[in-house]
């Protein structure tokens, strides 16, 4: 049974924040379409465009979020995914679609196994290392390319790599049934907040109606989330890696290896950013070797939308995808609406702000009327409030 | 308003006392009169109340009564910069310098004004260096200067902010031999020679002896000893510490001789933390650990588990090697329950059903395993928590610490050590954590304990090592020991070499 406390801190702005905060833009931006006299906002091909131009930031997001967790930092990503198209269509042509894959993951699992160990075994800070590799992979990127764009010429691995990135999938049915099981775990569990998540999928996928296909880097999107979900919230591995970002003393004299844990976390990052940089090679079939760049603060970005602490020990990696769609609904808000694109910048780096503030006040307020463990030796506990 | 005269003291307390608004009671009521040109000891054990006498002076915490005269005047500090500009200078254990600054900067960190360098500065502070009898160059940076110099450092930085009174608090704790009697030294002259206040605080008996001119005793937050320290002897102060045994527990009868040996520890080293140890501890068996804070007394069991990368020596238990990493260790049946509770035992973003479960292992996450466990130790080691879901910061200091032993409670624990398990908390979870383990041990779980309240030691260990400057001096029965004797064994004149080498 939930208490009334619990209930309010799970719908509190700090718990739930993102979801009010997508809905709510959506609802917005609908609004205004529809007062505009444009086709309507929500349609099953806009979500389905929001999401599909979320999809490589959101891979990225969620890999970035175990790392986070972990207590580290990985600002690497965009050159990291650039490397990999890089290799992914410099290597195509000549031998062939998944093989080039298969190297171009390899090489970014490297690097996220090199940001690792520099980390972790020779103790420099993480933000310093992966800024140092962020510079030197795009440099990297640059040798390999020289300067120019690079091309896949050979058409059937063209089509092979567009196949594997543009065929659309149909999901109305497919979301409806995940939907409603949501609903019925939720009440089976007695918990509101299942089921307003049920709800509100559903909804959305009835306004996109029947026609609602996604194309399929949503799908790998949906698929590596619910992955990570699953092995942070129903694994000894998953609580182990808040384990380590929490208090790695700890976390350590628990009998946990603290350095395989966030080797892991980067080599998880590498390959989610190889991977986001096949789906970005696969796009085009080319590559412009500043392509990218900056992807890392908007990955970064959606951690933080998503309430992800810096300082480890928190996060949410479903959190973080919405944090990113936010981001991007943003965006496509904008073009759609056409409501000036200077303005974008703006707004985006205000929400970012005013999301993490939001967070940290939320949890000041908390900790206040919380004594801490060790100044009260004798008070007895106290229920925590309602946050903000 | 009466004159100061010049005999009267510096500063005096008068029935200074401090509840914290939980209702602990720091200070009960404390008289203290420090005059100039005398060096005043001030002693205590863990929780007498030194702590929170030191902060009181500091201007850190207000005190809830009684009142404090400066040279004769009542005051009241609101922060701590009040008693600086009064005249008053704290140097805590560790020392709050800036190890990137220079030497000379450091000093004259708190100076107002513009220039960064000024000659007339210079030329001051050099007087008080020259002063203090021990030099040092004033422009190498703090952080390449040896701990003992930068405790020096602290002192003349005292000094250059006008200090009349100078309160220390255990500066001699992480110094060696050498840099100790440079202290000494310093102090002696600063009190004889220059004049100053002097409120020394300190663990070991033989330089509060040595080096002291009076000595006040503090106990469950009273004033129990005060006299000049010609007249005392240190077996007096040691009595005047240790008290009446406040035990919360009885003292077990000498049991049946110990059984099989379990954990052979040989020639258990760490450079520079820990000199060679070798003992075997037996089934059922509870060793105690006596040793004052820097003793060595936390790296001896870091060392054992695995958590020291330099410790040599080899651990085995059961005639089966332990291993060298804590991963390894636990997976052989150690557990350790660390020192500091907040930075090492457990993980503040938990629950308490999550920090118990921490040390689980398997694929996935058994929630209704863990809920029950975490049920079963809230019912038997009575923790006081609204449930398995409250955060563990949200439990009192005792309450976090049962939270952090209770992971450890499973069948995979064949060796439990355990690090202060009983420091800040009070005296039912006390009694509550030693009564659980003696039954663990009663129930043949080998277990090795360190603490510095020795009562506890002498309560429920089965044999006590003492340990001082890293090294294993004495091995003692606690049904034939006085707390007073263990307390000079650990702190008083048998002190060895400082500066112990592997």
């Amino acid at each position: 049974m939930m208490t009334n406390h619990d209930w309010r801190r799970r719908f509190g702005l700090r718990e739930a924040g993102v979801y009010y905060a997508l809905l709510i833009l959506l609802g917005v931006l609908a609004a205004i379409a529809s007062s505009r006299g444009l086709p309507p906002y929500l349609s099953a091909e806009n979500l389905g465009n929001i999401a599909y131009q979320a999809s490589l930031v959101g891979i990225m997001g969620v890999a970035m979020t175990v790392v986070l967790i972990t207590g580290a930092f990985d600002l690497s990503v965009g050159s990291v995914a650039a490397l990999s198209a890089a290799v992914l269509v410099g290597l195509a042509g000549s031998i062939g679609f998944v093989p080039a894959a298969i190297a171009a993951l390899c090489t970014a699992a490297a690097i996220g196994l090199i940001n690792g160990a520099i980390v972790q075994f020779v103790g420099i800070n993480a933000f310093i290392v992966t800024l140092g590799t962020l510079t030197a992979v795009r440099g990297l990127v640059l040798i390999l390319t020289d300067g120019r764009s690079l091309m896949v010429a050979n058409p059937t691995v063209l089509a092979h790599m567009l196949a594997f990135e543009s065929t659309r999938v149909p999901i109305f049915w497919a979301s409806l049934v995940i939907a409603i099981g949501i609903v019925f775990i939720g009440i089976r569990q007695h918990r509101l907040a299942t089921i307003a998540a049920g709800a509100v999928i559903s909804g959305l996928a009835l306004a996109g109606g029947s026609a609602l296909a996604v194309a399929i880097p949503v799908i790998y999107l949906a698929a590596f989330t619910l992955v990570m979900w699953a092995v942070l919230r129903f694994t000894v591995i998953g609580r182990r890696l808040y384990a380590v970002g929490g208090n790695a003393e700890a976390a350590r004299l628990s009998g946990i290896n603290v350095h395989a844990y966030k080797l892991g976390a980067f080599l998880l990052s590498g390959i989610a950013a190889g991977f986001a940089g096949v789906l970005f090679g696969c796009r085009l079939g080319a590559l412009n070797p500043t392509a990218l760049q900056g992807t890392e603060l908007t990955v970064i970005a959606a951690a933080i939308l998503g309430g992800t602490s810096l300082f480890g020990g928190a996060g949410s990696v479903v959190k973080t995808v919405v944090g990113a769609l936010l981001l991007f609904t943003l965006t496509n808000g904008f073009n759609i609406l056409n409501l000036g694109a200077n303005f974008q910048g703006l707004i985006e780096g205000v929400v970012v702000v005013a999301a993490a503030a939001i967070y940290t006040v939320g949890g000041e307020r908390r900790r206040a009327r919380r004594p801490s463990a060790d100044t009260a030796p004798d008070a007895l506990p106290i229920t925590e409030g309602a946050p903000a | 308003m009466r004159r100061p005269m010049v005999s009267s003291p510096l500063l005096s307390l008068e029935g200074v006392g401090k509840t914290f608004p939980n209702g602990t009671v720091a200070l009960a009521h404390v008289d203290l009169a420090i005059t100039r040109g005398k060096v005043h000891g001030l002693l205590g054990a863990n929780g007498a109340g030194k702590s929170t006498l030191i902060k009181i002076l500091a201007g850190a915490l207000p005190p809830s009564g009684g009142t404090m005269r400066w040279q004769g005047e009542t005051v009241r500090w609101q922060a701590p910069r009040d008693p600086r500009r009064a005249g008053i200078a704290t140097i805590y254990q560790h020392i709050p310098l800036v190890p990137t600054l220079s030497a000379f900067e450091n000093i004259v960190l708190d100076a107002t004004g513009w220039c960064r360098n000024s000659r007339q500065d210079r030329e001051r502070v050099a007087r008080i260096v020259a002063s203090l009898g021990d030099r040092f160059d004033l422009d190498a940076l703090v952080a390449d200067l040896p701990i003992g110099a930068r405790q020096m450092v602290a002192i003349a930085q005292a000094l250059a902010g006008g200090a009349e009174l100078v309160v220390m608090d255990e500066p001699t704790a992480s110094l060696t031999g050498d840099e100790r009697e440079t202290i000494y030294a310093t102090i002696r002259r600063l009190a004889h020679e220059e004049d100053k206040a002097i409120l020394f605080v300190s663990h070991f008996l033989d330089e509060i002896v040595a080096l002291t001119d009076e000595v006040t005793v503090l106990r469950d937050g009273r004033v129990v000893l005060h006299a000049a320290t010609v007249t005392l002897e240190e077996a007096t102060i040691a009595q005047a510490i240790a008290g009446r045994a406040v035990t919360a527990i009885e003292r077990t009868p000498r049991r049946a001789g110990a059984i099989e040996p379990r954990l052979r520890v040989e020639n258990l080293a760490s450079s520079g933390k820990l000199a060679p140890a070798n003992f075997t501890l037996h089934s059922g068996e509870i060793i105690g650990i006596a040793g004052t804070l820097g003793s060595g007394r936390s790296e001896l069991l870091q060392a054992i588990f695995g958590a020291d990368p330099k410790a040599t020596g080899s651990v085995t238990l059961d005639g089966v090697p332990v291993g060298r990493f804590p991963d390894e260790t636990v997976r052989a049946g150690l557990a350790l329950v660390p020192e500091d509770r907040a930075t090492q035992g457990y993980v503040p973003q938990f629950t308490l059903a999550e920090n118990i479960a921490l040390v689980r292992r398997g694929p996935f996450i058994n929630s209704a395993a863990e809920h029950a466990a975490a049920e079963a130790a809230i019912d038997r080691l009575a923790i006081k928590a609204p449930g398995p879901d409250a955060l563990v910061t949200e439990l009192s200091g005792g309450n976090a610490q049962k939270a952090v032993l209770a992971k450890w409670l499973t069948p995979a624990t064949r060796v439990l050590l355990l690090d202060e398990p009983t420091a800040g908390i009070d005296i039912g979870a006390r009694t509550d954590i030693l009564r659980l383990v003696r039954s663990l041990a009663d129930d043949g779980l080998p277990v090795i304990l360190v603490s510095s309240e020795f009562d506890e030691l002498l309560a429920i260990a089965d044999r006590i090592l003492v340990i001082r400057d890293g090294r294993l001096v004495g091995e003692v029965d606690p049904h034939t020991t006085t707390e007073t004797d263990l307390t000079l064994m650990a702190g008083g004149t048998l002190r060895a070499p400082a500066g112990v080498a592997a």
